[in-house]
């Protein structure tokens, strides 16, 4: 009898697999003699076999049921360790899921619109796009979109005698229309806006709620933005920010058709069967005729962005968080591996505690991928659960982010939602199965490991190595983490003991609006003055940490430098305690001038004059060609101070007397006072609110709590980096405990036997804790070397300090010791009780 | 168009509050190809020797058609995913190599798709005469 073709038969057997594959090649070879043995015909067979390959009702892995209904029933029967394994895999994914949607927010979330897909963005790179008047030219003759404008933002508000700071923004009378939004109360203005005699104003939701405190009345009311008087028609819907997150626009304003202001940018949707490189070509053609018509104007030549409106718009603000989302996401997918390590962990026990089981169960046919489908299927049912919890513990730490996004500066979080979208979902979906592998593969290959005969005897050193190595991993891991946590602290720690180079103590600042004159405010200075408790006072254009910028340049018109300015009083610098260190301070009086007399910091000096004396030297300040350019001539130099924050390098700064120069309308008003600040806010503000005049407040603090502010970005990625590493810290210290609690099961006999024979407890539990303490210093050997590569990275966030502070490794591994001498504690205690004569019947 | 009925829950006692309540849509008859008329024929035919080899001899046989293994078992597989049939395996053979052989019955959803079929055609053919 010949035997059909060998290669044709396996071929058969991938094609359809399993018992199904037997039943298919019997077929054939009990048919194969009487068709004449001929290859041929086999090959022709095996080969039609491919429609069972491909057909969609496949029988698809015959039995998988099976696999998970004794996942689940072995999971009933030990639920605690299940849920462990969940748990454990349910806080990584939880802090993954957050982060991401963190990311998702800034780099992919489309605007809450109908038919978010098609809105693009269209802007210039360095300027505004055009001004208002050539946009209404090209507006209705534009095909591939349909384009609203929007102009410029900022300002502030005032409702009666109250102003606040608000986010304005003029939008053209087809804004609505374009984006296709909805209200929460009123409507959105159309075309008659452009020439209302007293305009409309649209209020987003979030102003709504907290100034107007949700008045379901507020449509006619009249408000003033930036000195003109608006009629609220409407409140946006909740979802609906604007355009440009994450900044949140309080209100909006309409374009006027007359207006001579410029449009910052263009928001559009693109009509339909046009894509974004047809409206990039048309909106090259107009910004050309523009050029063609107003060679002139050197904004137009500013390159053209046309991009889908998704995330967060500006550049800057994609780059600014960009480096710390890059650490925290490596730090939570280190978590995330931690976490997979345990279930690893976790998995590999069970499988040692049915090591035998699974070895007779093999012997007796149990094929080895079915033993591995096994243990995966088990690990599928953690994953799903762990998926199911993380994104409940998803859900809360993305709140308990948004209850910590408060201490962001306004601009940088409110346009941030962390919710969970689709991207979010399909990411953790991902990450799950991805985690879900790579802690079910090692389990699942050693329980369907060939060799039988150790297992039968309930030999378990492999597994018991391996799970120590993984227990290594994660210790290095942790330690890892501790040691970056510990720097970032540190870096934080040194950032707030920063000198600012001024005196912040027991000053209160008022920011205040006049458009009145220079006598009104001085009046006002000498009022304050008077106060009970108030030792002195000063006005300054610009306070910490929000600094004016300028332009500055040695020779007229030629590439004018930024600098930060400074418009004060001539006491400013005695009332701040910042020392003159060369060359004279303002003189007292003085009057409006176009050449002023200018103070400049050392870095400026150094700058600007690295060999000689600058006092007496002559510098144009003013940025070309939007601002005339003044002659300040140098009378002095003063110490170098922080003037944006309190991380930030020596940057060049210039001062001009307020005796000199108008400036724009806006002060701060300082106040030094005798004893607690705040209690001095209410008296100043009551007083400045009460002055009469155009004068408005706006803002108002302490000098202290300005600065302690301008730390927050410090201290974001300090706490959010703690936060994860106690996390990492948590996961492993359970899984050294594991290992630790298990080799002591394992080794019950052992224990026994020795008590038998005489060892004193003590010596049962040094054994136990030697144990523990023999792998986490392993581990903690690994981290430090790991660290030693990996720390370089975090020098950008530590503001100076170095890398390898031998501090932050110091503490991290003392701590790690101390933690693992807490994990094995339990264990070594459990092991002395046990009792010899159990122990020594105990299997 | 659904049909509104009170239908008592698969595993409750028959009282007032569990009876369930929902729209059953009439199930459209269980559509049979031809080639999977014939397979359920064969099997129907064979009784309780229905396995690979004799469901291809039966068909080759009777409908005079060459039938290839792999179109045999991805039907048979399609029918046995449609309830139709049941599947099981026994009686390894040295003949067969050792590999036991697959076996196939009828399932009463397939003795009903198969009656439907008929019926169908006996009403098309009904008062013709070719």
């Amino acid at each position: 009898m010949s035997d059909p073709p060998k290669f044709a038969e396996s071929l058969l057997r991938r094609l359809v697999g399993g018992r199904d594959a037997d039943a298919v090649a019997g077929d054939l070879r009990e048919t194969f003699e009487a068709r004449g043995a001929s290859r041929l015909w086999y090959w022709g067979q095996v080969l039609s076999c491919f429609a069972v390959r491909f057909s969609l009702h496949r029988r698809a892995l015959p039995g998988i049921g099976t696999d998970f209904s004794r996942a689940v029933r072995r999971m009933r029967r030990n639920p605690g360790y299940a849920l462990t394994a969940m748990l454990c895999l349910a806080l990584a994914l939880g802090v993954n899921t957050t982060l991401f949607s963190f990311l998702d927010s800034m780099y992919f979330r489309k605007l809450p619109v109908p038919d978010a897909g098609r809105i693009v963005e269209i802007r210039r790179q360095k300027a505004e796009f055009c001004t208002a008047q050539n946009y209404f030219a090209f507006r209705d003759g534009l095909r591939s979109v349909q384009a609203a404008a929007v102009s410029g933002s900022g300002g502030y508000m005032e409702v009666g005698r109250t102003a606040f700071v608000a986010q304005a923004e003029r939008v053209s009378s087809n804004y609505a229309r374009v984006l296709r939004l909805g209200t929460t109360l009123g409507a959105w203005f159309g075309p008659e806006s452009e020439s209302a005699a007293e305009p409309p104003a649209v209020i987003g939701y979030r102003l709504w709620k907290t100034r107007f405190a949700g008045d379901p009345s507020i449509i006619g009311t009249r408000v003033r933005v930036m000195e003109r008087d608006y009629r609220i028609v409407g409140v946006a819907r909740p979802e609906f920010t604007g355009t440009l997150p994450p900044m949140t626009m309080d209100v909006w304003l309409p374009l006027a058709r007359r207006s001579n202001s410029r449009i910052t940018s263009l928001v559009a949707r693109m009509a339909p069967g046009e894509n974004l490189a047809s409206v990039r070509a048309e909106m090259r053609v107009i910004s050309a005729r523009l050029q063609a018509a107003d060679p002139a104007d050197k904004t137009l030549a500013s390159p053209l962005v046309v991009q889908p409106d998704a995330g967060f718009v500006f550049e800057w603000n994609r780059t600014f968080f960009l480096p710390i989302l890059t650490l925290l996401s490596a730090v939570s997918g280190m978590v995330l591996l931690i976490a997979c390590v345990n279930v690893a962990n976790l998995l590999l026990s069970r499988a040692t505690v049915r090591q035998r089981e699974i070895a007779i169960r093999q012997s007796l046919g149990a094929s080895r991928p079915r033993l591995f489908r096994e243990t995966f299927a088990e690990g599928l049912l953690i994953a799903a659960g762990g998926l199911a919890l993380g994104i409940l513990i998803g859900y809360w730490s993305g709140r308990a982010l948004e209850l910590f996004l408060p201490s962001l500066p306004a601009a940088m979080y409110h346009g941030l939602t962390l919710d969970v979208d689709w991207r979010v979902a399909l990411f953790l979906a991902a990450a799950g199965i991805a985690s879900a592998i790579l802690f079910s593969l090692p389990p699942a290959m050693a329980s369907s490991r060939r060799n039988l005969n150790p297992a039968m005897k309930g030999d378990t050193i492999h597994t018991s190595r391996q799970r120590e190595l993984y227990s290594v991993v994660q210790v290095a891991l942790s330690l890892t983490l501790l040691i970056a946590t510990g720097l970032l602290l540190r870096a934080l720690d040194r950032a707030q003991h920063v000198d600012p180079g001024f005196a912040s103590g027991h000053r209160v600042f008022v920011n205040v609006r006049d458009l009145a004159s220079q006598p009104q405010m001085d009046s006002l200075v000498e009022r304050v003055r008077e106060l009970a408790g108030v030792e002195d006072a000063t006005l300054a254009g610009t306070i910490f940490p929000n600094t004016g910028v300028d332009c500055v340049s040695a020779e007229h018109e030629a590439n004018p430098r930024q600098a930060r300015s400074n418009i004060v009083d001539p006491n400013y610098f005695d009332f701040m305690r910042i020392p003159i260190v060369k060359g004279s301070g303002f003189a007292p009086a003085g009057s409006i001038t176009e050449t002023p007399r200018v103070i400049l910091n050392e870095t400026m000096a150094r700058n600007f004059w690295p060999d000689t004396d600058p006092v007496g030297k002559t510098i144009w300040l003013g940025c070309p060609p939007d601002q005339t350019q003044k002659l300040g001539t140098v009378i002095g130099i003063a110490r170098d101070t922080k003037y944006t924050s309190m991380v930030e390098r020596p940057m060049p700064m210039v001062y001009v007397s307020r005796r000199e120069d108008a400036g724009s309308g806006f002060w701060s008003l300082i106040v030094r006072t005798a004893g607690e600040p705040h209690r001095w806010i209410r008296p100043v503000l009551d007083l400045a609110q009460h002055s009469g005049g155009s004068l408005i407040v706006y803002d108002s603090g302490t000098l202290d709590d300005a600065v302690a502010q301008s730390l927050w970005e410090v201290k974001w990625q300090a706490s959010l980096l703690a936060a994860l590493g106690l996390l990492a810290i948590v996961l492993a210290a359970i899984g050294v405990y594991g290992v630790v609690a298990c080799s002591v099961a394992q080794r019950t006999r052992e224990i026994g036997i020795r008590m038998a024979l005489g060892a004193v407890p003590l010596d049962v539990q040094w054994m136990v804790l030697a144990h523990g303490l023999r792998v986490t210093a392993i581990g903690i050997a690994a981290g430090l070397l790991l660290s030693a590569f990996t720390v370089r990275l975090l020098r950008g966030f530590l503001y100076g300090l170095s890398p390898f502070d031998p501090i932050a490794f110091a503490a991290a591994s003392l701590a790690w010791i101390a933690i693992a001498v807490l994990a094995s504690w339990y264990p070594a205690r459990r092991a002395t009780r046990v009792d010899p004569l159990t122990a020594l019947n105990y299997e | 168009m659904g049909e509104l009925r009170r239908t008592p829950g698969p595993h409750s006692p028959i009282d007032g509050d569990s009876y369930l309540l929902y729209y059953t849509e009439q199930m459209p008859p269980t559509y049979l190809g031809e080639f999977e008329q014939i397979v359920l024929l064969a099997i129907l035919r064979l009784g309780e020797k229905a396995y690979g080899v004799p469901i291809r001899a039966e068909i080759e046989n009777r409908a005079s058609r060459k039938v290839t293994v792999g179109a045999l078992y991805s039907t048979l597989d399609r029918l046995e995913a449609k309830g139709l049939v049941h599947s099981w395996f026994a009686d390894a053979t040295a003949q067969r190599g050792g590999r036991s052989k697959r076996y196939f019955k009828l399932l009463p959803a397939g003795m009903e798709a198969l009656a439907g079929s008929k019926a169908v055609f006996d009403r098309m053919w009904e008062g013709l005469h070719v």
